[in-house]
């Protein structure tokens, strides 16, 4: 689930850190021994590794965010297309943490755009993209909040960016933007959802009825009244956006764990009426890769642009699954 | 370098929206023996339908609460200013009904009233309250009911991103399409007995819209260039409460719930202009009343984005319903602008909304050629096609029942036909495949030194200018000469990103090609129309012509240019009469 960028080298870096030792101990003992030509090999190899380990534990240091200096691109940003606009609005700089996904690093470009108080960090960056850097990718379409697809960290935040206020984002006047890290990196900004739809997919989040026939030709709506419907109103407001997942710490340091996401749909299905599940999605997720997994961080509720609050689905879903258990509807657990 | 796969699907619908998914889960349940593909240029479930706010029309109650049949019709062709085809209006409001309760069994959380009765609220120029909704956020809500279905579905696969440049056809037949998965750039080569073409509208061609970055017509222009013709392409709708300054959509529920629109004088003008029905008329009305009173000096300047507007004002609406309704007018309006609804008035102006025109396709939803008669292999549904249900004007909540409406039929259909047909041969395929190849590899690599993104702006002002809710010969004598322009230039468009992985910069110079394409019959067809119907409101010809121009207009490719005729509207049961409200 982590972004893999860093795996390329990072393995070489281990290495020459196991294999410094290594190689130290083994000129010992070929001097002790008397062979010669075997401890010149190893003093030889020694150059390398160090030199390796020299390198690689800069970037691993200072190379992730800034392994091209900001300032020498910054000209470059600022090239000849760009002129001041005439109504009376400001400029920020946007300092965007790209993905390259050539280099499989991170680079620093500085965009400086004109705003008004009424700038999305969206609309920005489109302005950065159309004036300065026609390659920067991001993904976006409604620019209202509704689509989901703009899921950014700004300022250290995840947010959609169209719902980011860009001056009220800026800090002596400079908006920090990167893509979400629980997502792996596709390119810029740009995070790849495959797993994340895929979570969705395999917690069989579908209003299920027993006769799909009849569910595709029904003629009347179900009985239902409010109360009911409030069950399940709150958790539908899901726009997909894998916010709540980059905010999550349990889907940052655990692969397995389905995430906030995936897990309030469970309970926002179980909880409508009309669907005839019964408890079998229940069990699907009664393990530490699912319900148990979460921690109560509530992380993932403070991120979610919608209000969805999956960390009180969660909640709920643990007490159904306990329901479940004791009322030995669970078929291990009978 | 070369990735290209090769995969085969009985059906291929092309867009993710409402209809392309409906059509989806009907084709599926029509045979599980078929193969269907989803193949969307968003990820799927971000389509441009989860931003429609305000309802789904349908009749419910029938004699309970006066409503019926033939008065939907009747409200959708007065409302179609008498272009619409009466025979596919009846469809509409005969199947309308029954999507209501699919949408509840896929999860869909209609409003219910206290007694769980679901309820209707009052739409413009419905005689009755008729439309369905949940909060305002319908098309949100319908969308993630049906990509939570479709991804169930064993027999349909959902290829998100994967941006179609070509449809590749056999003669006049359907026989495959041409994508490219923008996560890694590879291609891949969708053979297929039938396609169904779902990808929404164009109102991008436009500066100021209320429609989402993705409403770029896609799939109109992919038609018009595999040699179906596009119907009454002039049509554009401008939603008369475009927020101001970024044109976000503040849905038409909020006069349906009792909002006033105001002039700089604090007067509400629509006495002026429909005294009956208000604020509550149809958009084309509104919009040009809206104009009008900007032209008279009656609108108000905006500060920072100098546009004139006017005053939408919720302020005397009960607390308790701005939150319950329309909680998303609130939350647009406080974080795009930092303005209360509750508060203070909004700043509105018609914003292009909603492309009536679209690929011409009859009453099964099968696409037709110049001469109308079906292409094989070929279906439209919802935006991307003109059945035509909406005519020169769109009644607010029409759209969404006709998705539901014509994406099921596109899809059972579609069904049908696939399950007789063989794959083409596929030595015919490889030649339109690398003539395709190569034109991409051309636009890819060419050294033009024209930025897109600048030419799109050029090409959005041209059409905010000349070609917005009045009309003129003259200045749109000036736009199409403006187009000539951009088209030229078009030809030197560079595209800076030569990388594969999430190219968006290339996808959005294709895009672009079919703005520019679609936007030129546009404005030919607009030129081409003497007369003020619906939407379309010329300077010179003030008034709707029943004579001459009670017909549709027909546009096809001839060559490398456009070529214009017109066919008949199939008038049944109601007879053109003034237009009053």
């Amino acid at each position: 689930m982590k972004s893999e960028h860093a795996s390329n080298y990072i393995f070489l870096l281990y290495g020459s850190i196991a294999g410094i030792p290594l190689l130290m101990i083994l000129y010992v003992i070929f001097r002790l021994i008397g062979n010669g030509a075997a401890a010149f090999a190893a003093e030889a190899l020694l150059v390398p590794a160090f030199f390796v380990f020299g390198i690689l534990s800069f970037i691993e240091i200072f190379g992730h965010e800034e392994s091209v200096p900001a300032a020498s691109l910054l000209l470059k940003a600022e090239g000849a297309q760009y002129h001041e606009g005439t109504d009376s609005g400001k400029s920020v700089y946007l300092n965007v943490k790209k993905f390259n996904p050539a280099k499989g690093q991170f680079e620093r470009f500085s965009y400086k755009v004109k705003i008004t108080r009424f700038t999305s960090v969206l609309d920005a960056l489109l302005t950065a993209k159309a004036k300065h850097d026609n390659t920067l990718s991001i993904r976006y379409s409604c620019r209202m909040g509704t689509c989901g697809s703009c899921g950014m960290v700004v300022n250290g935040k995840p947010v959609l960016a169209c719902q980011t206020n860009a001056l009220d984002s800026s800090k002596d006047g400079a908006v920090e933007i990167g893509p979400m890290q629980a997502h792996p990196l596709l390119k810029d900004l740009a995070t790849n959802f495959d797993e994340f739809f895929e979570e969705h997919k395999s917690v069989d989040s579908t209003l299920y009825r027993r006769n799909r026939n009849e569910k595709y030709k029904a003629r009347k709506v179900f009985d239902m009244d409010r109360e009911e419907m409030e069950k399940f109103l709150p958790y539908s407001y899901c726009i997909m956006c894998g916010l709540c997942q980059d905010a999550c710490p349990v889907s940052n340091s655990n692969g397995n764990f389905l995430g906030p996401q995936a897990l309030a749909q469970v309970y926002r299905y179980h909880a409508d009426k009309r669907d005839q599940k019964g408890t079998e999605r229940l069990e699907a997720v009664d393990s530490l890769s699912g319900a148990w997994g979460c921690e109560f961080a509530g992380a993932c509720s403070k991120a979610c642009p919608k209000g969805v609050d999956p960390a009180s689905a969660i909640q709920l879903l643990k007490s159904e699954i306990m329901k479940a258990k004791m009322a030995g509807k669970f078929k291990e657990g009978a | 370098m070369n990735r290209m796969e090769l995969l085969k699907y009985d059906i291929i619908i092309i867009g993710s929206g409402i209809a392309g998914f409906k059509a989806a889960i009907h084709a599926s349940q029509a045979s599980k023996d078929l193969k269907i593909a989803v193949i969307s240029k968003l990820h799927a479930m971000r389509s441009h339908s989860v931003s429609a706010e305000g309802g789904v029309s349908a009749v419910l109650y029938g004699k309970e609460r006066n409503d019926s049949y033939d008065l939907h019709a009747y409200d959708t062709i007065k409302g179609s200013d008498y272009l619409a085809d009466q025979d596919s209006v009846e469809i509409l409001v005969k199947n309308a009904p029954q999507e209501i309760a699919f949408f509840d069994h896929i999860g869909v959380p209609w409003n219910r009233d206290e007694k769980g009765i679901v309820m209707q609220r009052p739409f413009g120029g419905m005689t009755i309250p008729r439309t369905v909704f949940a909060a305002d956020e319908t098309g949100f809500f319908m969308m993630r009911a049906l990509y939570d279905e479709t991804k169930s579905l064993g027999n349909v696969d959902i290829f998100h991103e994967h941006f179609v440049t070509t449809l590749l056809m056999k003669n006049k037949e359907f026989a495959g399409a041409y994508a490219i998965n923008l996560a890694d750039g590879s291609e891949k080569i969708f053979e297929a007995k039938a396609c169904i073409i779902a990808t929404g509208g164009f109102a991008r061609i436009y500066g100021f819209t209320t429609t989402a970055h993705s409403s770029t017509g896609d799939g109109t222009a992919l038609a018009y260039n595999a040699g179906a013709s596009l119907k009454d392409m002039e049509f554009v709708q401008f939603h008369p409460t475009g927020l101001v300054p970024n044109g976000i959509l503040i849905t038409e529920a909020a006069r349906g719930e009792g909002g006033y629109l105001r002039n700089a004088k604090g007067r509400r003008f629509m006495e002026d202009y429909a005294k009956a029905k208000m604020e509550l008329a149809p958009r084309d009305i509104i919009s040009r009343a809206i104009i009008t009173e900007i032209e008279k000096g009656n609108g108000i300047k905006h500060g920072e984005s100098d546009m004139e507007h006017v005053q939408l004002d919720l302020t005397h609406l009960d607390p308790k319903k701005l939150d319950e309704r329309l909680p998303m007018v609130k939350d647009i309006a406080m974080k795009t602008i930092g303005v209360d609804p509750g508060k203070e008035p909004l700043p509105v102006r018609p914003a292009a909304h909603f492309t009536m025109g679209g690929i011409n396709s009859d009453n099964e939803g099968r696409v037709l050629d110049g001469a109308e008669k079906a292409m094989r292999g070929l279906w439209a549904a919802g935006e991307a096609g003109c059945v035509s249900v909406h005519g020169a004007n769109r009644l607010g909540s029409n759209s969404l029942s006709e998705c539901a409406v014509w994406g099921r039929i596109a899809g059972e259909e579609a069904a049908k036909y696939a399950k007789t047909q063989r794959f083409a041969d596929e030595k015919i395929l490889s030649q339109l495949i690398s003539d395709e190849e190569g034109r991409l590899k051309s636009i890819l690599e060419k050294s033009g030194d024209v930025n897109p993104y600048e030419l799109k702006e050029q090409l959005n002002r041209v059409m905010d200018t000349y070609f917005y809710v009045y009309r003129s010969t003259g200045k749109m004598k000036k736009g199409i000469a403006q187009l000539a322009k951009i088209k030229k230039q078009f030809y030197s468009v560079r595209v800076e990103d030569k990388g594969r992985i999430y190219n968006t910069n290339f996808r959005d110079v294709l895009e672009l090609g079919n703005m520019i394409c679609l936007a030129d019959i546009v404005a030919q067809c607009a030129a081409n129309r003497k007369e003020s119907r619906g939407a379309h409101a010329m300077l010179e010809y003030t008034k709707r012509d029943d004579k001459k121009w009670l017909k549709h207009t027909i546009a096809f490719k001839s060559g490398d240019s456009t070529q214009l005729s017109y066919s008949q509207v199939r008038i049944t049961r109601w007879k053109p009469q003034e237009r009053k409200y």
